[in-house]
């Protein structure tokens, strides 16, 4: 297996481009369990942990940027945790404190799973996500960018860069039902963020992460309204009845929360 | 030192067409390749997944694995028998049904004022030590060493000299450390077999490890079950009859456990009628596992015991304590010692607190307290043997040809060592795991260690300490039986001492050395050990989420010995049983039998985050009819009524009878809405 490593975007991007085969990693907390299972067998990878571009997170004209390599223990970390609430408590559901500290945002977006932890919050903050590639530069919302269980709108010669997206103005918070404490893929899991707009976004409980809103005073339905939409499938981790219900109650304990 | 990797039947129940092991045998650094035929552990028939089918060594693994895949098998798949009961009707069993009675139990049954009968399920678990099941074989001359994972190094050197026909002592095993067993590690299995044939025939050295998908799927486990159980009371609480049928998965081996065992044992009852069936399915065999039966009757008999409370209105706990037992149940005979009642007693005070537990609900989050007792062997037995050398320096060697499971038994016999010599604990050395480096030791299983092995390092340092004191109490002209060894001194009762070492050194070169022996157990008595545990727990009615806040234990198991590694089979045994509550299942197809949960994503272990607080107590009494020691073990007592206490806690919070492991929200859920359906119609529980 051959190992690509650039040193800067653009040369990460020509490489890509050249070598549109070659999968990039990051964290490798997805695909090394992947080629782990035998589930794929790359011949080449694309190493994005020595470019600096991906790194870190900025803020201009109000606008927040998560570089594609920001890790979870990262979006822990204050101010950006207190810029992005829902994103913090997210991330500190995430595996194991290695797992935090490997995995990234990008990565989560790359494998675009339905139960993908960063999705629900990115989605409440409106998020866009950059992709890039030689031709260019472009921004897709995030709820376009996910096209269906572990498929998305990545064309073979971009990566992801950054996402960007707005700080969260009003209350919100994340929830995540799972069969133990750490270590789970989510059976359900849901973002809010009550604003003017009321906004949830759920994973695990369709083929994509979905985003719901309401204005402020439909409260009172929201929770029947995120269940509803819903699409849920009997799995060995949950029962969709399970998940519908669970959804219902997560959501009107989150507005509790925020509206407090 | 080659490599060994193994094809298995992906089918649980299968036969080899063809077989191709042309390319295989080709392939790069491969140095010996073994098929039906070649060995016993191999089979052309599959009767459940992971059937070994052929066997590779190689220069690395990753050539061996290689290898394997280029081995061509062709199947015929057959039809797989799965389910339990059907295997039942078809009399597909692993041995005879077990039938046990005692008095009348159709009578105990008229007498009774309430009667209470449920269906408890237990699922397919696996021991998931952190070290796979693994060996190295090496032949010398006409001998075979081998280096193993084992928590009986004299049951592997048995198992291994007859497979190759051996004299016994031809065979040395060796296993200095290990990463866990719990029950999975009693004997040789296999895949030592294999690799000794592959070392052989190569005339190298062979390591065969299983991979952590073959240990989920042939490493062993504990076996599913369905209980129908009754329970039968007069109105005071005093039982006339309990009954059951157990029905036990044990796939295509193993044996059958006691799960009949803690309603045969544990409550004082007259009229008692068991049967107990070992299903035969083409499924992976079980083995041993941390108090096998026991976890799993327990599990039902101590909820329905709690239902039966219910229905009467009568505490729990009084409930059990009408129904204490003061001789054995089965027999007649005394306990060597008991101390359940004391365990009842101590576990009041935490027991008072559901008062407060309980006025901490709110609307969302019920929180309730529960318990249940625990009774199991644990008293150990002959035979077992131990050398203490002495050396002129006056420290203390300990030799015996035991294993140290990672249950701190070096540290255990250096303790009762350094006691009986009166000398400080570094200055005693303990050797232990090698078969050919002292003499017979107990199985780690059973809970036996140390109840097992204490008695006779104790008696090995007694006969060294009786030896020093014979050399001085010539040497001081002290009349016999004077003088005795303390602080590291020979203590006369006239208040001279002098330091060990003015005898020991008179040595030189020569040593001390002290033999012993386990003796019998006491004859005509009864040993078991007893516990009780309370669990506090937090119910999420709304979406069935279970927090468990509070794990009381208190165990009865004699003297003990080192109180930190006592706590900590404790709490081992009670996160082990977090995990057997709440996430852990093998989940198998239900039409093909094959084993989902492979990996240690699937396949859930509790993690630290899911530990409850845990108080531990001892009740620390030495069982004076019990050896030299009155020591009895606890690596099994602890994790056999967690699950129990928890779900009767969550029936206390919520008035949900949960009936089946592991339990999920989804059956939380379900059976809150059973449980206000009850109350609805007001039927009774029953
Ligand atoms: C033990 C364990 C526990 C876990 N727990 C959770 C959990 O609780 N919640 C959760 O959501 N996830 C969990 N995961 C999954 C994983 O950690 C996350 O999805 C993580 O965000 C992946 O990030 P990574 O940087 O490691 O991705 P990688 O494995 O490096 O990459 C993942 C995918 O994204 C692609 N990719 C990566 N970066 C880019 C880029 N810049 N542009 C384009 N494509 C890219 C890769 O090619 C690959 O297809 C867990 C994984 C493990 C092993």
């Amino acid at each position: 297996m051959e190992v690509l490593t650039p040193r800067s975007l653009d040369e990460a991007l020509r490489l890509k481009s050249e070598n549109p085969q070659a999968v990039p990693i990051a964290g490798g907390t997805d695909l090394m369990v992947a080629i782990n299972f035998d589930r794929i067998r790359p011949n080449a990878v694309l190493n994005l942990n020595e470019v600096p571009e991906l790194r870190g997170w900025s803020r201009a004209n109000g606008t927040l940027r998560l570089g594609a390599g920001l890790t979870y223990a990262e979006a822990m970390r204050e101010p950006l945790a207190g810029l992005l609430p829902a994103l913090a408590e997210a991330s500190r559901t995430v595996g194991s404190p290695q797992i935090r500290n490997r995995g990234t945002i990008g990565g989560n977006l790359g494998t675009s799973s339905p139960a993908g932890d960063a999705l629900p919050p990115l989605l409440v903050a409106g998020a866009d996500v950059v992709l890039a590639s030689v031709r260019g530069e472009r921004r897709v919302a995030l709820g376009e960018f996910v096209v269906g269980p572990k498929r998305n709108a990545l064309a073979e010669d971009e990566l992801v860069t950054a996402v960007e997206l707005e700080p969260a103005s009003a209350a919100e918070t994340f929830m995540k039902v799972g069969p133990r404490n750490a270590m789970v893929i989510a059976v359900v899991s849901l973002a809010l963020r009550a604003g003017e707009e009321l906004r949830a976004a759920f994973g695990s409980a369709g083929p994509v992460p979905i985003l719901v809103r309401a204005p402020r005073d439909d409260a009172d339905a929201f929770p029947e309204r995120v269940a509803e939409a819903a699409a849920p499938i009997d799995d060995v981790r949950g029962t969709a009845a399970y998940r519908r219900h669970a959804l219902r109650v997560l959501t009107r304990r989150a507005l509790d929360r925020c509206l407090a | 030192m080659l490599h060994a990797a193994v094809v298995r039947s992906p089918h649980a129940h299968a036969r080899v067409r063809a077989l191709d092991l042309s390319r295989a045998r080709e392939a790069p650094g491969v140095r010996a390749v073994l098929a039906p035929g070649d060995c016993d552990a191999l089979d052309e028939t599959a009767e459940f997944e992971g059937r070994a089918v052929v066997a590779v060594a190689a220069e690395t693994f990753g050539q061996a694995r290689a290898a394997a895949e280029l081995v061509e098998v062709e199947w015929e798949e057959l039809e797989p028998l799965l389910d339990p009961e059907e295997a039942v009707r078809r009399g597909s069993l692993v041995g005879e049904p077990r039938r046990y009675e005692r008095g009348g139990y159709e009578r105990g049954l008229a007498e009774a004022d309430a009667v209470v009968e449920a269906e408890y399920r237990t699922q397919t678990l696996n021991h998931n030590p952190l070290e796979t099941h693994q060996c190295v074989c090496e032949w010398r001359g006409d001998g075979l060493d081998v280096y193993i994972s084992t928590q009986y190094i004299w049951g592997v050197r048995d198992d291994v000299a007859a497979a190759f026909g051996l004299p016994p002592d031809k065979v040395r095993v060796i296993c200095e450390y290990m990463g866990g067993g719990f029950g999975a590690k009693n004997g040789a299995g296999g895949y030592v077999t294999l690799a000794a044939e592959l070392a052989r025939r190569s005339g190298r050295p062979v390591r065969l490890a299983l991979t952590r998908r073959e240990e989920n799927v042939g490493g062993g486990n504990r076996n599913a079950t369905i209980q129908r159980v009754t329970a039968a009371a007069k109105a005071d609480g005093t039982l006339t009859a309990l009954g059951g049928e157990f029905i036990c998965s044990l796939g295509w081996g193993g044996w059958l456990a006691s799960t009949a065992g803690p309603m045969q044992l544990l409550h004082a009852c007259e009229n008692v009628r068991t049967v107990e069936y070992g299903a035969k399915l083409n499924l992976p065999a079980m083995a041993a596992f941390r108090a096998p039966g026991f976890v799993e009757g327990t599990w039902a008999l101590e909820c329905l015991l709690d239902k039966l409370a219910a229905e009467l209105g009568l505490d729990p706990l009084e409930l059990r304590r009408r129904n204490y037992a003061n001789v054995d149940t089965m027999d007649g005979r005394p306990y060597s010692a008991k101390e359940l009642l004391e365990c009842y007693r101590r576990a009041e005070p935490h027991w008072e607190r559901r008062h407060e537990v309980r006025a901490r609900s709110d609307a969302t989050w019920k929180r309730g307290v529960g318990l249940a007792s625990q009774i199991w062997y644990g008293g150990g037995g002959p035979p077992s043997y131990a050398w203490v050398r002495v050396g002129s320096d006056g420290r203390a060697n300990v030799v015996t040809a035991m294993q140290d499971i990672g249950t701190g038994t070096r540290t255990a016999m250096a303790q009762i060592a350094a006691e009986e010599l009166g000398i400080r604990l570094e200055r005693v050395q303990v050797q232990v795991g090698d078969s050919s480096r002292g003499p017979f030791a107990s199985i780690s299983g059973g809970s036996s260690t140390l109840p097992s092995m204490g008695p006779a390092v104790r008696a090995a340092a007694a006969d060294a300490a009786r030896q020093i004191l014979e050399i001085a109490e010539q040497r001081f002209e002290r009349e016999d039986g004077t003088l005795s060894l303390r602080g590291g001194e020979i203590v006369s009762p006239d208040g001279t001492t002098w330091p060990l070492e003015e005898i020991t050194g008179l040595l030189e070169d020569g040593q001390i050395l002290g033999k012993g022996a386990r003796g019998p157990n006491p004859a005509g008595m009864r040993v078991l050990t007893f516990g009780v545990q309370v669990a506090e727990v937090a119910v999420d009615v709304e979406t069935g989420e279970v927090v468990v806040e509070r794990i009381y234990a208190v165990h009865d198991v004699g003297r003990v010995i080192n109180p930190l590694g006592a706590r900590s089979q404790i709490e081992g045994g009670i996160i082990q049983a977090m995990g057997h509550t709440f996430s852990e299942a093998r989940l198998d197809d239900p039409h093909r039998g094959t084993v989902l949960t492979k990996t240690l994503d699937a396949y859930k272990l509790p993690t630290i985050a899911d530990v409850p607080e845990i108080v531990c107590e001892l009740i620390d009494k030495p069982d004076a009819q019990l050896t030299n020691l009155g020591s009895k073990g606890l690596g099994e007592p602890p994790i056999i009524p967690t699950a129990a206490a928890i779900a009767n806690a969550i029936r206390d919070a919520t008035g949900a009878d949960v009936t089946s492991l592991p339990i999920t929200r989804e059956e939380i859920l379900a059976a809150l809405r059973e449980a206000r359906e009850r109350e609805r119609v007001g039927a009774p529980s029953a």
